[in-house]
């Protein structure tokens, strides 16, 4: 290493001169450049020589010094301007000078006035041995330092002769020669010199900053040229801008294509005259403005209108741009013509309702062609069973009935495909009606005995007394239980049990909850959401477990949610799961809501009506009650009379209740009414309605908001004792 | 007490067979129809107490069979059960306004759908009763 590298190594920071010679800070170009990373090429480009020549050689022969630029490293760049006689000597001497100063006579001994330059960034003069001086100026852009320039090989004074001679000696020429080289070089003094440093500087460093500027401004020029041809190269897209007011200000080859205006009609005038008249009447080019101020940008989708008046569906991107902070904005339109891409947008959705609706038709058919053949297996094999074609023996009866079993099952999985089409085609609906649980309950636990039988599982029920109606159907409630328990039975290893229970749903009002739990191998918490998607079987069940389409929980959920209620699993491996879902809670007071008012109540013209049906002889069919409550539902008064559900239990029910909004003497109407209606409709089969009432009367200024709930309890009640009487009369 | 005639209309051969077994065993007389047209025929000569339909047949579904007995007088008060693959939620409705006393969806539950025969073959003369009115 050299000298002079390894003090430039060791040297510090540069930091600004206490008397910096260039005021730098006066503009943004030291705060912008004051960190900034400048290219290799970008630099070599900043220190051209063919730039620098002129302004080199000016200078040189303007103050009489030898003038040449140096690189960061403090390489002089090409060739000394305005060389002075005694450095060409030097030169021609060939002479292996080290990697010195090229300005210093004498190399043996190192020259700083580049490095030092550098260093301090001020200007630093030499003065060599012999007398000659050079004064070196640093090239700043900001903090950088890009190189230097060296002036000088002048003597200050004339040479000493002494001196001459040895440095003639040095270099093989003759005194006489040197001297009279050294004449033609007039001397300059050091202030002088020092003085001319300091131009020198502020000349560099300002034709550096200018030459900084041209290149960027010829970049810049060169960029925007890119981006104009980019802009207007785009022609699937238009591309504009527009003033605050909308007013179009600048219009792209890609617009004019687009929308149909060449950029000389459509400067100046306002955007709206793209967007149809509809639009341009609601306002939707100033508010698409207002969006696009509020938020930065506004998007829509929609029809515009070319300058033919030929519609497009477009899509339309406005972005504010921010110029003049606080001034004003001006916006840049992006339209984009996907007319097309909404035709096949259109297409697919058509193909794929049709391919929905194939595949609902796929299903429905083989549900349906299922049917048939299973209808035969399923005839042969009971009458088999029920000994049509003669007594079994035991095996036989046995493998029967696994036979039949399987049949059950394929029958029910067949019956999922058909919910699964309507789930899919939103035709899976429940039709909720008056609902005693308790009754569906034991009816379902009875269904799924034998099951639970084969297996060795206990079947409970765990359901709370006096458990109040829902407003199901009754159907799919059955359904749903069933669908659960075969589920824990299934996943119930012999000698455990699955249990059906109830509880109040206290997490929202007017719902009942109830559930399946059993002591099988239970789910994984990652899994208890699953299990409720289509065709979800946990991998991990074991080969036994497996059947079913593993549609049973998603059509349970689907069923669950139509009814408004929800449905959800705790569980833990190994430990079992208890499945919860939730109905709504069958109520009067709401069914009742539009009898039940404060002034109706005050009046006394509430009256509750019981109908009794019985026959002259034998028993009424289930068919004839259904025609009756039909014929009930014809007189009355819909907006004002309430026909209840059957409010007991038992079925046929032959007991009607109505809430009519009428006094004692309205009831008189209405109960010779029925009578009549009955008797028409039944002149053959020998009905006899009895026909009571009970007017439910409040005091006037009794009665509160809340107390529809008491007096709907009141109802309940009179029917519940009505019922009871009545069985203690039969 | 003469033996009560059952009418089997379905295009499904087995069934006809397994249905028939059955209902023979219980007493009663099966004749059988595997189309619409027959069906009628076949009605009007065997005038049955009581007739189990398909809907789907050939020559005409169930419904114009049974909208062709409702304007016949003497088919017109013959219990009809429809016993068909089609879902209910369709048909169900349809069949009953029809005329039909009851709607089973195939494979029917036995023992729902004998009692269900029973009791259309027990209350023939107040079931027609209804469907005059």
């Amino acid at each position: 290493m050299t000298p002079e590298a390894s003090r430039r190594a060791d040297a510090p920071e540069y930091s600004p001169p206490a008397t910096p010679i260039l005021p730098l800070c006066d503009s943004t170009l030291l705060q912008e450049k004051g960190n900034m990373q400048v290219s290799p090429a970008l630099r070599a480009d900043l220190l051209d020589l063919k730039a620098w020549s002129e302004i080199l050689m000016t200078y040189g022969r303007t103050m009489r010094v030898a003038v040449a630029l140096t690189d960061s490293q403090g390489q002089v760049l090409g060739k000394c301007h305005n060389p002075q006689p005694v450095w060409q000597l030097v030169h021609r001497a060939e002479r292996d000078r080290g990697s010195g100063c090229p300005f210093c006579i004498n190399t043996l001994l190192p020259c700083t006035a580049v490095a030092d330059a550098l260093r301090t960034g001020g200007t630093v003069m030499v003065r060599d041995q012999v007398g000659l001086t050079h004064v070196s100026v640093p090239l700043l852009l900001g903090k950088l330092r890009l190189g230097a320039i060296v002036a000088g090989q002048v003597f200050d004074r004339y040479p000493d002769s002494l001196v001459l001679r040895r440095v003639a000696k040095d270099y093989g020429v003759s005194a006489q020669q040197l001297w009279e080289l050294a004449k033609e070089q007039r001397p300059v003094s050091s202030a002088v010199l020092q003085a001319s440093g300091d131009l020198l500087c502020a000349l560099g460093n300002a034709f550096l900053r200018q030459r900084y500027s041209a290149i960027l401004e010829t970049k810049l020029a060169e960029t925007n040229g890119r981006f104009r041809l980019l802009v207007e190269g785009v022609m699937d897209h238009a591309l504009f801008t527009m003033d605050s007011n909308g007013c179009v200000t600048s219009w792209n080859g890609g617009a004019e294509r687009l929308l149909g205006y060449v950029d000389a009609a459509i400067m100046g005038q306002n955007f709206s005259c793209i967007f149809t008249r509809e639009d341009i009447q609601n306002r939707v080019p100033e508010r698409h403005l207002h969006k696009a101020l509020i938020a930065g940008r506004a998007d829509d989708e929609g029809w515009l209108v070319r300058g033919d008046r030929k519609q497009f569906w477009a899509n339309v991107n406005i972005t504010a741009m921010e110029e003049n902070p606080g001034i004003s904005r001006s916006f840049a339109i992006m339209v984009h013509d996907v007319t097309e891409q909404r035709k096949i947008a259109g297409v697919l959705e058509d193909a794929r309702q049709e391919r929905q609706r194939l595949e609902e038709k796929l299903l429905s058919h083989v549900s349906h062609e299922l049917r048939t053949p299973l209808t035969a297996i399923y005839i042969f094999t009971t009458n088999l069973l029920d000994g049509v074609y003669g007594d079994l023996t035991t095996y036989q009866h046995e493998h029967l009935t696994l036979a039949l079993e399987n049949v059950q099952q394929l029958k029910s999985m067949v019956s999922d495909l058909l919910d699964i089409t309507r789930v899919e085609t939103h035709k899976l609906t429940v039709e909720p009606q008056h609902l005693s649980l308790a009754k569906l309950i034991d009816d379902v636990l009875s269904t799924c005995l034998t099951n639970a039988a084969v297996k060795n599982i206990t079947l409970r029920s765990d359901v709370a007394p006096g458990l109040p109606f829902v407003w199901a159907d009754p159907a799919r409630v059955r359904q749903i239980l069933i669908n659960l328990i075969d589920n824990g039975i299934k996943f119930t290893p012999p000698s455990g049990s699955v249990t059906v229970a109830s509880r109040p749903y206290v997490e929202k009002e007017g719902f009942l909850c109830l559930i399946v739990s059993d002591t099988g191998c239970g789910i994984s918490s990652e899994n208890c959401e699953l299990v409720f998607e289509r065709l979800s079987q946990v991998s991990s069940t074991t080969e036994a477990s497996r059947s079913g389409l593993g549609l049973g929980l998603f059509i349970s959920r689907e069923l669950v949610s139509r009814h408004g209620g929800r449905i959800w699993v705790e569980s833990e491996l190994g430990r079992g799961s208890i499945f919860y879902f939730t109905l709504p809670v069958f109520s009067l007071a709401k069914l009742c809501s539009h009898v039940l008012t404060a002034p109706n109540l005050e009046a006394g013209c509430v009256t509750l009506i019981a109908v009794d049906v019985a026959q002259v002889a034998g028993a009424v069919q289930a068919d004839i009650l259904l025609e009756v409550r039909k014929v009930l539902e014809r007189c009355i008064r819909p907006e004002q009379d309430v026909l209840l559900p059957s409010m007991s239990d038992a079925e046929p029910v032959k007991t009607f209740f109505i809430i009519a909004c009428t006094d004692a003497k309205g009831f008189e109407v209405i109960a010779s009414r029925m009578a009549r209606e009955l008797r028409k409709f039944d002149s053959a089969s020998k009905l006899k309605p009895a026909i009571s009432s009970t007017t439910l009367l409040l005091a006037p200024g009794q009665f509160g908001k809340e107390q529809i709930g008491d007096v709907a309890a009141r109802i309940d009640q009179l029917v519940q004792s009505h019922l009871m009487g009545k069985d203690r009369l039969q | 007490m003469t033996e009560k005639k059952i009418l089997i209309i379905d295009d499904d051969q087995h069934l006809q067979l397994g249905l028939s077994a059955r209902l023979r065993a219980r007493g009663y007389r099966v004749t059988c129809a595997a189309d619409a047209i027959s069906a009628i025929t076949v009605a009007r000569k065997e005038l049955p107490d009581l007739i189990i339909l398909d809907l789907g047949l050939p020559a005409g579904d169930g419904f114009v069979v049974l909208e062709r007995m409702r304007d016949l007088a003497d088919l017109a008060a013959i219990p009809v059960i429809v016993l068909s693959a089609r879902d209910p939620a369709d048909n169900k409705k349809r069949s009953l306004d029809a005329g039909a006393v009851a709607f089973f969806q195939k494979p029917p539950d036995n023992h729902e759908f004998l009692a269900a025969i029973r009791h259309a073959l027990g209350e023939t003369v107040a079931l027609s009763t209804f469907l005059k009115t």
